[in-house]
């Protein structure tokens, strides 16, 4: 069995490989391969998210009666970087390497920092305090 | 764990490292213009004025002052929590710091008694507050583990440093009325040596293994370090540090050897680092690695086979000026390496995150933010680090070889004026961006 922490950790991960592969490829003006590994990381991206806004953070609002606290900025921050896929989604459209590359430093760093507060504080609390934290997972899994 | 106490959005005012980063390089750009009046004589020994003025100016100057600013910032990121009352302690320590700082460096060179009272009174307080609020910070249960044990190690160095500091600049003062005349015990030079190495192997180089453990998998989505280097390093040169107090002679090797351990698997996570494109701040950091391994190898060279070379030769000279070209790698090469690219990564980020997160509540204002790359181009980081290289062959040269101290500093001018222009355009850029969101959410 898979716990939170471990899974939703996995998938920033894999999210990592993709933006960077995409990325690597940008860099070397290989749009074709940019266009697709881009493809699979705001796929997985766009997944991620919809797991975290519509089945953990209610669940962890729920058991713990935080609403205001750090799922409200999570939730805010994922709008802020949706916002900036769409950037980027633009860019690549128009082959504007330049500008593709200074997005993606800033995506980069706004879902690293982000991805730092939900490993070290928010998953860990979420495992603590959500008893069908497995369940939930292998449901990811098999989705 | 206590979720009570954690907060998310707990960044402190960014005014307050900024601060800190903009004051940072003028101290180094004096150092330049001290090494120019004061010619090549200050390079003949550690214990010249000039030469106790140059490290000083690097080390509080720069290198504690970049990391003072940073550690604010630092703190609520990596831990969760950050300091209380952050405008005081950071405005009250950041002046005490700035005013301490430069009356010790007047106190090294005027033979008034009224600038060492000055430093004294200055620097006590300035790191008496910062450090009482930091320990308020990391006694508590914070949610980073191995790099929040680094940062407690490098305060308690801290604390050593400072108090050895004081101690040594009150060898100048008549204390018997207040019953202290042991105090000429510290005259002994193994007490200015516990000071330099805790300050360079404990506050300098514990707090930057601290924070790379945390900032190297973020930023260049490198694997993690090992989990034996990240549980044991800062313990084992916490180990060498205490132990060199005592056994210096063989503490000593410990520490460059734990250092080396540390350069090698520095190296090697960047190796492994999936993000491969072209980033400066790598570069720094591989620089600093490569340095420390330098250090190693000098360390550890017999130095009888440099002395079997003729008097005249380059090897001969080395030799006798083994101990200040290792601290000028150690201090040059290494820490002010990293804290230079540091700031190439955290100067943008800084920015970028405190104006993303005054978007939050006001969405629209997201289209003013520039990206990362608009605060200063990979060209400007580029030139950044391309006179650190060539300033720090100067170096090495100018101790080897003490008349080309003028191109050392002239280049140290150089490459301190460019950090500061940098510096200086991506919070001028920040301020402008922070007024149209505040007129944005105001309309």
């Amino acid at each position: 069995m898979t716990s939170i922490p471990q899974y939703m950790t996995s998938k920033h991960r894999e999210c990592d490989d993709y933006f960077t592969e995409a990325e690597s490829a940008v860099a070397k003006e290989n749009w074709s391969e940019a266009t697709g590994k881009w493809q699979q990381f705001s796929d997985e991206l766009a997944l991620h998210l919809t797991q975290e806004e519509e089945t953990l953070f209610p669940q962890f609002e729920q058991a713990t009666g935080m609403t205001a606290g750090p799922t409200q900025v999570m939730r805010m921050e994922h709008q802020q970087m949706r916002a900036l896929v769409q950037d980027l989604d633009n860019a690549l459209n128009n082959k504007a390497k330049d500008e593709y590359l200074g997005l993606s430093e800033t995506l980069m760093v706004m879902m690293q920092q982000h991805n730092m507060k939900e490993e070290m504080m928010l998953y860990p609390m979420m495992e603590q305090h959500l008893v069908n934290g497995e369940q939930l997972i292998s449901s990811f899994e098999q989705s | 764990m206590n979720i009570s106490g954690l907060s998310f959005n707990a960044l402190p005012p960014i005014d307050l490292p900024f601060r800190y980063f903009l004051t940072a390089p003028l101290f180094v750009i004096f150092c330049g213009i001290y090494l120019l009046s004061y010619g090549d004589s200050l390079w003949l020994s550690r214990w010249t004025t000039g030469m106790l003025t140059l490290t000083h100016a690097f080390t509080l100057g720069f290198i504690s002052m970049v990391m003072m600013g940073a550690l604010l910032q630092l703190l609520p990121v990596i831990g969760g929590v950050g300091i209380k009352k952050p405008r005081f302690i950071a405005t009250t320590c950041h002046m005490l710091h700035c005013v301490g700082t430069c009356s010790l460096l007047l106190a090294f060179n005027a033979p008034t008694l009224w600038w060492l009272y000055l430093a004294i009174f200055c620097l006590t307080l300035s790191f008496l507050i910062y450090i009482v609020a930091l320990i308020q910070v990391l006694i508590k249960k914070l949610s980073q583990g191995d790099s929040v044990i680094g940062f407690r190690l490098a305060v308690f160095s801290l604390m050593v440093v400072v108090l050895l500091g004081l101690g040594l600049l009150s060898r100048n003062l008549d204390l018997t009325p207040f019953g202290l005349s042991k105090l000429t015990l510290l005259a002994d030079k193994h007490f200015t040596n516990i000071h330099a190495v805790w300050g360079i192997a404990g506050w300098g180089s514990l707090l930057i293994i601290a924070v790379s453990f945390q900032v190297i998998p973020m930023f260049h989505v490198a694997p993690s370090f090992p989990t034996r280097i990240k549980k044991t390093m800062t313990w084992f040169v916490m180990l060498f540090l205490i132990s060199y107090i005592f056994f210096p002679v063989w503490a000593m090797p410990l520490l460059f050897v734990v250092h080396a351990i540390f350069a090698f698997s520095l190296l090697s996570v960047l190796a492994r680092r999936k993000r491969r494109i072209i980033d400066t701040t790598i570069r720094y950091w591989q620089f600093a690695a490569i340095a420390l391994l330098l250090s190693n190898a000098i360390y550890f060279f017999p130095e009888s086979w440099l002395m079997l070379t003729n008097d005249a030769s380059i090897f001969h000279n080395l030799a006798h000026k083994k101990e200040l070209i290792l601290a000028a790698i150690i201090i040059f090469g290494y820490l002010v390496s990293v804290i230079q690219g540091m700031l190439l990564k955290i100067l943008p980020f800084l920015s970028y995150t405190h104006l993303q997160q005054r978007c939050l509540m006001d969405f629209s204002a997201m289209q003013y933010i520039p990206n990362m790359h608009e605060f200063f181009t990979k060209r400007q980081a580029s030139i950044l680090f391309y006179l650190h290289c060539t300033s720090s062959v100067l170096l090495l040269a100018v101790i080897l070889e003490n008349q080309f101290y003028y191109f050392f500093a002239v280049l140290l001018i150089i490459e301190f004026l460019y950090l500061f222009f940098l510096s200086l355009k991506t919070v001028l850029l920040y301020f402008q961006v922070s007024n149209k969101i505040s007129l944005s959410s105001k309309g």
